[in-house]
This record gives structure tokens, sequence and C-alpha cells, in this order.
């Protein structure tokens, strides 16, 4: 999605100059869409006590009001206490009515911790889940490279000591293929709620999201509309501030959630402070020369092309991600 | 110990067989990550694959363009490792 903006680039230049204009906009989106186009008559949406999806919640409730729209926490073992806690913060500041569904035994059915295991002990035999925490994530070093990145697992034992090692490729696919059965597990479970109350379903993912394919294919990337896939990451939150997203939320660092051990985006996939991702993103895509970009960010040119390439290869080799189901 | 043509010719053919790409796509200097005929598996792929055909561990500061951008330059890489043993 290209968005293309008439002004000299700056450190400001995705900041709205009528934050109100936008949040009216896609809340006039949303309604029409729910009620004209997905014909339904109310909104579900999973809530983390994340900022994308406390936004989006935001913004359906400024669309439908708070009686249309429910809330789903789908926590699992592995989950944050405070995306609870953060969660119904959010429905009490906007009024609405909330479920909560522990999908740990589905994904226990599923074989989703077992297998995710079984690829940690056959990378680090002294892996033990009860006694170690794990997580995946990008090798840092190869973000100014025309290399693609390379994961690598940490175990962390108890006494908050780590190890970690490249994963070989088998390793890695499983550790990736159990772990999304959370999103699925949450995609199946948030249909099941839509479909029972004649409800759209609406997804959270911001642009970054979408476009680098940070998001699981028919899992947390199955969604009826997607309200906030077309914003920069500053600019969702801008909309907090506006919307009046519980402060908490606003400063809480985003985190994937996802494995034992804690992690941010940053460190698991993204790799730099959005609000830079946000900006070099903007310069790629409507092809700023890299110069210009340096000079605002204070970064040479050169590491800023690579950026670029590093944006470029991203989107190309997540493409499958985000197509459609093809057909002959 | 391979020579640096026969390490050329083992990588090359790695590439052309995991990247499902035609053997005239793939010279010893072709830039295999930016021109896209490997991708991030293929990386890791290719970190293994020198691993098991030439017993090479790739440390993380190694894992470098220099090192890897190109069959020429996993080769060399690998002659260098072998050489240093």
């Amino acid at each position: 999605m290209n968005s293309k903006l008439n002004k000299p680039f700056s450190k400001d230049i995705l900041k709205f100059e009528n934050v109100a204009a936008e949040a009216d906009r896609i809340s006039v989106r949303i309604k029409e869409d729910i009620f004209g186009l997905v014909k339904r008559k109310g909104a579900i949406i999973g809530i983390s006590g994340g900022i994308d999806s406390s936004v989006t919640l935001a913004l359906t409730v400024k669309a439908l009001g708070s009686d249309k729209v429910i809330g789903i926490m789908l926590p699992e073992k592995d989950s944050s206490p405070e995306s609870k806690e953060f969660a119904l913060k959010l429905a009490d500041k906007f009024k609405i009515n909330t479920l909560e569904e522990d999908i740990t035994g589905a994904l226990e059915g599923f074989g989703c911790y077992n297998r995710r295991d079984e690829a940690v002990t056959s990378v680090f035999p002294e892996y033990n889940p009860a006694d170690y925490k794990m997580k995946i994530g990008i090798n840092q070093s190869g973000l100014n490279q025309f290399l693609p990145p390379v994961f690598s697992l940490t175990i962390i034992n108890q006494d908050g000591e780590s190890i970690s090692k490249v994963l070989p490729v088998r390793e890695y696919l499983q550790i990736v293929a159990a772990s999304n059965f959370k999103q699925r597990c949450r995609m199946s479970m948030l249909y099941y709620h839509a479909e029972r109350l004649h409800y759209a379903m609406i997804g959270t993912p911001n642009k970054h999201e979408v476009e680098q394919g940070f998001f699981v294919k028919n899992g947390d990337g199955g969604a009826d509309i997607m309200p906030i896939a077309h914003l920069y990451k500053s600019q969702v939150y801008q909309l907090a501030e506006y919307l009046g997203v519980p402060e908490e939320i606003i400063k809480r660092t985003p985190t994937s959630d996802t494995y034992t051990a804690e992690q941010t985006q940053e460190e698991f996939f993204f790799q730099m402070p959005y609000h830079e991702m946000d900006l070099i993103w903007y310069g790629m895509e409507n092809e700023i020369a890299p110069e210009e970009v340096g000079n605002v960010l204070g970064k040479p040119a050169e590491d800023i092309k690579l950026i670029y390439n590093n944006f470029i290869r991203k989107q190309r080799t997540t493409a499958y991600l985000r197509m459609p189901p093809i057909t002959y | 110990m391979e020579d640096i043509v026969q390490i050329q010719e083992k990588i090359k053919q790695f590439v052309i067989n995991t990247s499902y790409v035609s053997e005239d796509q793939v010279k010893n200097d072709t830039l295999i990550f930016t021109q896209g005929i490997m991708d991030s598996m293929g990386f890791i792929s290719i970190i293994e694959f020198i691993e098991e055909s030439f017993s090479v561990t790739a440390a993380d500061n190694e894992l470098i363009e220099a090192n890897f951008e190109s069959v020429q330059a996993i080769a060399n890489f690998v002659l260098r490792k072998l050489q240093s043993v």
C-alpha cells in the first residue's frame, strides 16, 4: 500500500494533521462495511491488551457503539498475565462486554507445546519446559546487509542464564509451525463467536505487520475487516491518544507474547524502533532518496539503502502470506 | 582436501537444487540473495549444508555478506575455514 503525502520528508511527515478526521473516516468505513458489505450486525475483536487491538476496538466502538462490539480475550498457558489485565482495562474504558476463552486445552490437543518443545530439545538436549523459558529471534547482524535474517533459538534457565544457537531449518520450521497453532486457534474461536452472533470479525494488524509479513496466514491474518492495516505504528499511537486508549496500554512495549520467554516485537522481528521503521518504510515505498531520509534520521545514506533492501526482501519473501488461494 | 573448484561446484549444485531455478541462472558470482534466488530458509540451508558437507561451522559474526553473497563467496569462506584448521 503506497501512501504518498504531498509534503517534504521530515520526522513529522506521518503525523496526522487532523487525527479526528482520520478516526471519523475509518469509523464511518467500519460501519458501512459491517452493515452494508459484510452484512453483519456487530463486531468481534480479539483483545490482547496491546496497542493495535486496543485502537481497533476503540475505532469499532466509535463506529457501532459499545453494545454491538464484543472483546474476546484468548489466553493460553504461555500468555503474559498482563495481557488480560490490560484487556480488561480497555473493555472497562470503552464499556464493552468481554468473553474469556482459554485456548490452552485446544493447543494441547493440537500438540502445539509438545511439538514445539520437541524441536527445541533437539537443538538444546538440556531443555526442559518446566525449568527453561524459550524464544526465537532474528539475528541482529543481518539488518544492515543484503542477507536475509537468520533465526536464533534462546533458552533461559531459572537463574536467568541464557544460551542461543542459530536454528537449523527443520527445527525452525517446526517451532514456527507449532507456535502458529496459537494464532489459528484464536482465529477459529473468534469466528465461532462471530458466527454465533452473526457478527463480523475485525482483524487488528497494522501496516508493518501486513506488509512485512508479521502475521500468521489463516491465523491473525484471517478477518473480515482490518481497519488499521493501512496505518504506520506511529499513526496507531496517535489515534490511541486521540481515542482515549488507557495510558498503560500506550506505554506498554509491544511484545510477541508467543514464546515462554519475554520478547519485544522489535527483538523478535522488526529489528528497529517503530518511529524509525515508519519513516524508513515510508521513504522506501515512496522512493525517497536514502540521502534525504538519512539526513532527517541522522544516519548514513548507505545504511538507509541497506534497510530499504531489507524491507524489499521482506516484502518479496512474505508475498505468499498475503496471496489469496490460487485458483485456475 | 577439496579444491576451490570442487567446493564451488558442490555449493552451486546445492543452490540450484534447493532454489528450483535453472542452472544458467546461478553463476559463481551471482548475488544469490540480492537477486532473490535464495531466501531466509535458503540461507539457513546453506549454513547447514557447509556444516554437513565440509564440516565448516559459521560463527554468528561470520554470517555476513562477504562470506555468503554468492557461490564464490561461500566457497572462499569454506576454503579459508578448512585451511585454518
